[in-house]
């Protein structure tokens, strides 16, 4: 085999190498971009988690009704033993965002007060379940 | 990105292996094979078969893991073949029985997902412990100083198969940690004693880390395998971290790292061998600085891009197909091609650790950074052993070097990924 003949060889293999990892990166960036986008529009509604042992710092936005709770079925799975498995729920009804005690052991409370009928919740306004602190912005 | 663009990257990646294989022919003069169609015959069965696994029973899994392994797979293969045509052969059966293997974890795992594994975490520590110790029992056959190897006889004949218990263990472990620390991480991450910045862990809360701690100096005394046991310690430290985020146990676990290292160093002639080679190599250039200075060498001789396949020496570095492999990439395919290794390495622990990030439960979040950890922390210390960062600690690249054991407890534990992103989103 002449030499020039294997080094072109040579190349066009570490070239295909580079070509292959390129475009593997470049589709985890498209999956990223696709996985993000429904995250960015809709009402504007979402929940912020303020204090929790897991999520502290999450985003969830508002798009439809969102469970919160210890199982893993939950929309928001709270890492945390106060809560219940189905514990509340955040739901948008008329473009009113309301929230719902699932019949949890220990109560949700929107600004400090008990949730027993669902209760209509603006931005700013506090929601916690078990020891999660999350706020509606 | 569609399970369609998987397959077609998991093609392109066995393609790459084919070209791989008649760039060693052409250069040894045969040309085009039938090693070429048995190459791309066995990465089609054991990666493709993976992927179709992947597409039946986790069909939300990440499209990337497997691509990338398949591509890691392909370069150390190519290197392989060209260093041992007869191991590259032996290679091959163990990629499809690793991907036949790893597709019957994603079966298995199918309707329950790896929730289940949680139910396990006792019998998992158990039997990781007993496989550990394994080779230690009459089964055991010592290789290159190190007892890690099981060697049987297939019933009937002479035909011998060596296997390593211990790289089962290594998920096993993951397994039972991420399961212990879902459950114990507040009551570990809560310290309020402090001197300065560093909080101090109150004694019960060292436990865990003492017990490991122990273990890997086990490891290290009986097995005399540095690698594995620091392999070991690490995860430990470094899923502790994940679970509780505190820096203490990192400070604690490196400060034990280091006292250990320096009692090992005075205590054990096969530590002080190791670390005098990586220290000084050409000192003792014909004995222990032997492969070293040979992997220095390759990097060396290597220069831009190499070589090229099949023309250079890699064949005089001892343990080039197995521990070394990177230098022969180094040497045969240049700066470009280690780039490119490392570039699909960190590539792969990116999206690893996406996945854990992702995840929507402790559990399946620590399983899938202990994961991660695991082939991390392997290619971490092999690689910075082949480079000189660090003594050569006698670990397998995983999915590049030569080895069944390896590879296929490194295929399941990305199937067990793949799982672990399928249950993201459901």
């Amino acid at each position: 085999m002449p030499a020039l003949f294997l080094n072109l060889l040579k190349l066009i293999f570490l070239a295909l190498l580079y070509l292959f990892l390129w475009q593997v990166a470049r589709s985890i960036g498209a999956h990223l971009g696709t996985a993000r986008a429904p995250m960015r529009t809709r009402t504007g509604a979402e929940i912020l988690i303020v204090k929790s042992a897991t999520l502290a710092g999450s985003r969830f936005p508002l798009s439809g009704p969102l469970v919160m709770g210890r199982s893993g079925e939950a929309d928001i799975v709270v890492d945390d033993p106060y809560a219940s498995d189905l514990h509340a729920r955040v739901g948008l009804h008329d473009g009113e965002v309301m929230v719902h005690d699932l019949g949890s052991t220990n109560g949700t409370y929107v600004n400090g007060r008990r949730v027993t009928s669902p209760v209509r919740v603006g931005k700013g306004d506090a929601i916690q379940v078990g020891k999660t602190i999350m706020e509606v912005r | 990105m569609s399970r369609t663009a998987e397959t077609a990257l998991i093609l392109v990646a066995t393609g790459l292996a084919g070209l791989g294989t008649v760039l060693v022919n052409l250069t040894q003069g045969s040309g085009f094979d039938a090693q070429v169609v048995v190459t791309i015959a066995a990465f089609l069965v054991g990666f493709g078969g993976l992927g179709l696994a992947t597409r039946r029973f986790a069909p939300a899994a990440n499209p990337f893991l497997i691509p990338l392994v398949t591509f890691l797979a392909a370069i150390g293969f190519t290197e392989l073949y060209r260093l041992d045509p007869s191991r590259a052969a032996v290679q091959r059966w163990s990629i499809v029985v690793a991907g036949g293997v790893a597709a019957a974890v994603l079966f298995a795992l199918r309707t329950d997902g790896v929730a289940v594994l949680r139910r396990y975490r006792y019998v998992f520590a158990i039997t990781a412990l007993g496989l550990w110790m394994l080779p230690l029992t009459p089964l055991g056959v010592e290789i290159n100083g190190s007892r890690l190897w099981l060697r049987l006889t297939v019933p009937g004949t002479s035909t011998t198969a060596s296997f390593q218990p211990g790289e089962i263990a290594k998920l096993l472990l993951v397994a039972f940690l991420a399961s212990y620390l879902a459950e114990r991480h507040e009551s570990l991450s809560q310290m309020r004693r402090s001197i300065g910045p560093l909080l101090l862990p109150r004694p019960s809360q060292l436990g865990p880390v003492m017990l490991a701690f122990i273990l890997s100096f086990g490891v290290l005394i009986y097995q005399r395998d540095l690698g594995a046991s620091l392999l070991l310690f690490g995860v430990v430290i470094a899923m502790l971290y994940a679970a509780t985020s505190q820096r203490t146990y990192l400070v604690f676990g490196g400060a034990l790292v280091l006292g250990g290292g320096i009692v090992a160093f005075q205590m054990f002639d096969h530590v002080q061998r190791r670390v005098s080679a990586w220290l000084y190599p050409f000192d003792d250039f014909t004995g222990a600085g032997y492969q070293v200075a040979q992997g220095l060498f390759a990097f060396g001789s290597g220069s831009l891009t190499g070589s090229g396949i099949g023309v250079g020496r890699p064949d005089l570095i001892p343990a080039a197909a197995t521990d070394y492999i990177y230098a022969a990439v180094a040497e045969e395919m240049g700066l470009a091609g280690s780039v490119v290794v490392l570039a699909g390495f960190a590539l792969l622990f990116a999206v690893g650790f996406g996945i854990s990030v992702r995840s929507r439960d402790v559990f399946r979040k620590l399983m899938a950074a202990g994961l991660v950890l695991v082939l991390g922390i392997q290619t971490i210390l092999i690689l910075a052993g082949v480079m000189r960062l660090f003594p050569v600690t006698g670990i397998t690249l995983p999915f590049m070097s030569y080895g069944g054991s390896s590879l296929i407890a490194n295929m399941v534990l990305v199937a067990l990924l793949a799982r672990i992103s399928h249950e993201e989103r459901t």
